[in-house]
């Protein structure tokens, strides 16, 4: 037995790539598939089922908005949601199923903090409806860290500490997984300019280009 | 060599210790959103709440109604000043005690008088809209050169002056005036130190007001459960109010045991430690509610705290080969709002900017001004070693002479035996002549060079000391169990991998490797290596290293006492340990050593066995202590041994206004490094700081009202990852500091006010204030 294999035994506990991968897989398997219940978010009335909200709003808030109930495909699992319509995606992915990897920032688009990737395009959570994304397809952090095949890149990221307080590095590294997708092999150039939108007051910046290279190089040698 | 004091601080071979890429223990919990910061916790039923936060700069409500706000569907609780639970509440930060809620606003923006708790943010806006508030709008100040003026209103009567705060500054100050108090520090003889003086300078210097760094917004998530194994009543389960848990528990009279906070991410503050009010107050509004609650300060609403600005005038006099021989500084200060600390104001006096001089005809008077801009804790871009008006003084100097500014400064730097030493430490020298070679150093006049496309090029050098906090102390545990060496700590994890550094201090001592050692993570700890950025690592490391120490010594003690005496084995079908090759040996402990994760003979390091096998029973070792002399301790300027210098190269289109700055290059001696790639990012993000607060960051009132303008992340603007230069970066370790192994560190001290700006006047011969926009160059040149 080795001695690292020895030291795993007796208990010490890392969390690398592989527990990180396991956790993100387990949180989209856990999206909930239908509203974990109807609440009336004026009063916190639980309905049965949304015709039923619906008939709560009609007797007792005539003249509020109903919440309705949105379809969205995240992460690959398709999962209904219960929202006001004025509800953001950042706020409905935090809110409504859990995923906090798309951060609360300047909820003005303006830091790149909430990015998600919507139909391949990398798009700021915060300044998007979740009401208009009925019938797309959204990819959060979440789910790039459950798939095996962007280990390359997460490892590049820690292996060169691309965060610092780490508050504002998943909205960079699902940038660069959507440069990733369209370039699979970008220039130095290109990373920075894929991520002029993300913003790190750490000042991380520099480091950024050096994980999404390596991971480019890592990805196309096939290997980990 | 430094760290005298410390158990191996000599050694010369490292396997662990400065290696780069080793990510950091929660870096994938980062990297994948697996971290949750305290805004980021969601609990069922929970409640959200908000803060009356005040249109006017300067107001105090007089009188507020809120019927209509409680007849609003979702409504829960609503608090004002005059609320009992409000009145008990205390509390903490700078200056006097205070009511924890007050009904004057002392920027526009502020949290007063009143908090809404309902069941959707929206319900809480909609409430506050319903208020009906009887506000009494006070004069302000936002302009302190307005705020200073005999006849400018005076907003804060009664208080008490600023420079008493901290006992720092001055000691026999005249007596405040109108919004003014005065701090002065004199030292020397003025007079005689300008008589003595060849040249005599002199010019003013802005320091600009800038943002506080904090990326994430504040907030905290707080409920109540039932905690049937101590005290009696239920335990307080708060997330976000972090490493303020000692604080919180004081604050509602709990002990710290019933006062829980397991999340670990801080998020960046960078010494911005002063804690928002939506991190203290969600317990409270829990406890009445019986439910969750949770309350944030959003981006736009952590505009309250900013770094001050000062104007400065500053007379300085020397000798024909550049030696000051007297420095006359008056300061006007922004004293900010009430609660503000005293650095960027008479704390810088104390800690300030000529404290490496030789000069000791040092006179130090400042006007502190009170106003409406906003809070200023300690930050640090802000710190107080920080400030560039030495900087500035040996440019002028060199401008005035003629001279390389880098020879001004080699003249005027004390050695490290006292101020009369002429001999800087090797450190500097070694920066000095590092720096010349990375950035092909040629200095030449301002307005003297023009690069091939048109541009002005200047030039720009500054250097500073290393610093050392340490001064706080570290308690330190080490638990070998099962075969594995554990770290406990309690975080947080505040970007700066300082619990990395510690465990690969242990790794080196314990001859294992970074990833042997489990770094664990648990609230109620006791150790946390926080403390000034990366020199508080390295202090707190240099603990930890003594620590390891501790426990080696209890590994071979117990090594040899299982290979005479074997335990006998545990378990139905355990297997009796093989027979040790140290049995026999009349070994002690001296005679064995660590490598490679065994117990090995140190005559004869083949024989050896591994470390599990060899100690099977569970081990402790603790230690506190801290290494000797931290700066905070013996006084600034009086140790000298690890430096850094900075330089800047910019490029001035004289058409344009447009600065660009080709590089900065940074030569620094922490020491010994620890942690490679970490110190790296740090270098980057002070330059990046100090790029941002003298070519972009400003803060802009608008005077009639006293309104922020820009408190976004659109309008006030940061770095982003297209407008940093590069930053050549190069290291020495010449194991001069008294941390861990002789490092020191770096901190914060690369963070500049003026770097940029020095280089700017080199290039165009005129001063620009910063940030030094293309409007403000132009204007400067005589062209708008």
């Amino acid at each position: 037995m080795s001695r690292g294999e020895q030291m795993k035994q007796g208990g010490s506990m890392v969390l690398n790539h592989e527990a990180a991968q396991a956790i993100s897989a387990e949180k989209v398997a856990s999206l909930p598939a239908t509203p974990a219940q109807y609440r009336c978010p004026i009063c916190g009335k639980i309905s049965v089922n949304h015709e039923d909200l619906k008939f709560h709003y009609a007797n007792e808030h005539p003249d509020s908005v109903v919440p309705i109930v949105v379809k969205l495909n995240v992460n690959g699992k398709d999962c209904e949601v219960l929202i006001e319509p004025h509800w953001t995606l950042q706020r409905t992915l935090q809110f409504q199923l859990g995923l906090t990897g798309a951060k609360q920032m300047c909820d003005h688009g303006a830091c790149g903090s909430c990015t998600v990737i919507i139909d391949g395009r990398p798009v700021l959570s915060c300044i998007t409806l979740a009401a208009e994304c009925e019938g797309k397809r959204i990819e959060t952090v979440e789910g790039i860290a459950a798939d095996p095949k962007w280990k390359p890149l997460i490892d590049a990221y820690c292996r060169w500490d691309a965060m610092q307080c780490g508050y504002c590095t998943p909205g960079f590294l699902v940038t660069a997984k959507a440069l990733l997708d369209r370039n699979p092999n970008p220039t130095e150039e290109e990373c920075r300019e894929a991520l002029a939108g993300n913003i790190c007051i750490c000042g991380t910046y520099p480091r950024h280009s050096q994980a999404i290279l390596e991971a480019t190089m890592k990805m196309a040698e096939g290997g980990e | 060599m430094a760290d005298l004091a410390g158990v191996n601080g000599q050694r010369e071979h490292f396997r662990v210790v400065g290696k780069p890429n080793l990510p950091g223990r929660l870096s994938y919990a980062l990297a994948t959103g697996i971290a949750k910061f305290g805004i980021d916790y969601v609990l069922p039923n929970m409640l959200h709440a908000k803060f009356l936060r005040s249109p006017y700069a300067h107001a105090k409500v007089v009188s507020v109604e809120t019927t209509k706000a409680w007849a609003l569907p979702g409504v829960v609780d609503i608090l004002t000043w005059e609320d009992e639970d409000l009145i008990k509440l205390s509390t903490g930060g700078f200056g006097p005690p205070k009511p924890w809620l007050d009904n004057i606003a002392h920027e526009e923006g502020a949290e007063v008088a009143v908090i809404v708790v309902a069941e959707s943010e929206e319900i809480c806006d909609e409430a506050l809209r319903l208020l009906e508030v009887e506000w009494e709008i006070l004069p302000h100040i936002v302009d302190i050169l307005e705020g200073r003026k005999p006849d400018a209103p005076v907003i804060r009567e009664g208080l008490p002056e600023i420079p008493s705060m901290f006992g720092m500054g001055g000691k026999d100050n005249p007596p405040k005036k109108g919004n003014v108090s005065y701090s002065y520090v004199i030292d020397g003889d003025i007079e005689a130190g300008f008589k003595e003086a060849d040249h005599i300078i002199e010019f003013n210097l802005t320091i600009p007001a800038f943002a506080s760094h904090m990326p994430n917004p504040p907030g905290s998530v707080a409920w109540w459960e039932d905690d049937p194994y101590h005290a009696p009543g239920k335990t307080l389960r708060i997330e976000g109010a972090v490493q303020r848990r000692e604080q919180i528990a004081a604050m509602y009279g709990l002990p710290l045991e019933k006062t829980v906070q397991k999340g670990l991410f801080q998020g960046g503050k960078y010494c911005d430690w002063g804690m928002r009010r939506s991190q203290e107050i969600t317990p409270l509004l829990a406890k009445r509610t019986g439910r969750p609650v949770r309350c944030v300060n959003t981006r736009e609403q952590t505009y309250d705290f900013l770094m001050k600005q000062r104007y400065m005038y500053l007379k300085v006099g020397f000798k024909d080969n550049g030696l000051i021989t007297a420095i006359d500084d008056y300061s006007i200060a922004d004293g900010g709002v009430p609660g503000s600390s005293t650095f960027g104001t008479s704390g810088d006096q104390s800690y300030g900017p000529y404290y490496t001089f030789r000069c000791k005809n040092i006179r130090q008077r400042m006007e502190i001004v009170d106003s409406n801009r906003g809070k200023m804790y300690v930050s640090g871009q802000h710190c107080p070693f920080n400030w560039d008006a030495g900087t500035m003084a040996i440019y002028l100097i060199a401008e005035k002479l003629g001279k390389d500014p880098i020879e001004i400064a080699k003249i005027n730097l004390h050695g490290p035996t006292s101020q009369d030493d002429p001999n800087p430490v090797p450190s500097f020298e070694a920066c000095l002549e590092e720096g010349k070679k990375l950035m092909n150093w040629n200095w030449h006049p301002a307005g003297t060079k023009r690069l091939p496309d048109g541009r002005m090029h200047g030039a720009s050098f500054r250097y500073q000391i290393c610093p050392r906090h340490a001064f706080s102390g570290y308690d330190c545990k080490l638990e070998y169990q099962n075969g594995v060496v554990h770290l406990p700590t309690q975080g947080p994890v505040t970007g700066m991998y300082a619990v990395e550094v510690n465990a690969m201090v242990v790794a080196e001592e314990l001859g294992l490797e970074y990833e042997d050692i489990s770094i664990d993570f648990d609230y109620r700890e006791k150790f946390t290596p926080v403390g000034g950025g990366s020199d508080g690592t390295t202090a707190s490391a240099w603990a930890m290293k003594e620590c390891a120490h501790i426990l080696k010594q209890r590994l071979l003690e117990a090594a040899i006492e299982e290979a005479e005496n074997p335990p006998r084995p545990t378990g139905m079908f355990a297997m009796p340990k093989p027979p040790s090759p140290f049995k026999g040996m009349n070994l002690k402990p001296e005679d064995l050593d660590l490598m490679d994760g065994k117990v090995v003979l140190k005559s004869d390091p083949s024989i050896g066995v591994p470390l599990a096998e060899a100690v099977t029973k569970n081990i402790f070792a603790t230690y506190s202590g801290r290494p000797p002399d931290a700066l905070w301790s013996l006084g600034m300027g009086r140790m000298l041994d690890t430096m850094n210098t900075a330089f800047c190269e910019v490029a001035v289109d004289t058409e344009t206004g447009e600065v660009e700055i080709l590089r900065f290059g940074v030569v620094a001696d922490p020491g010994k490094i620890m942690r490679l790639t970490s110190l790296e990012s740090q270098i980057d993000q002070v330059m990046y700081f100090s790029q941002g607060c003298q070519l972009l960051e400003d803060f802009v009132y608008d005077k009639k009202t006293g309104v922020k303008l820009h408190t976004n992340m659109i309008d006030y603007k940061k770095p982003g990852v297209l407008d940093v230069p590069h930053v050549e970066r190069k290291f020495l370790e010449t194991r001069a500091g008294n941390a861990a192994y002789g490092a020191s560190g770096i901190s914060h001290s690369l963070a500049n006010t003026h770097l940029v700006i020095i280089a700017i006047h080199n290039a165009i011969g005129v001063w620009v204030d910063p940030p030094a926009t293309p409007d403000k160059v132009l204007k400067a040149l005589g062209k708008a």
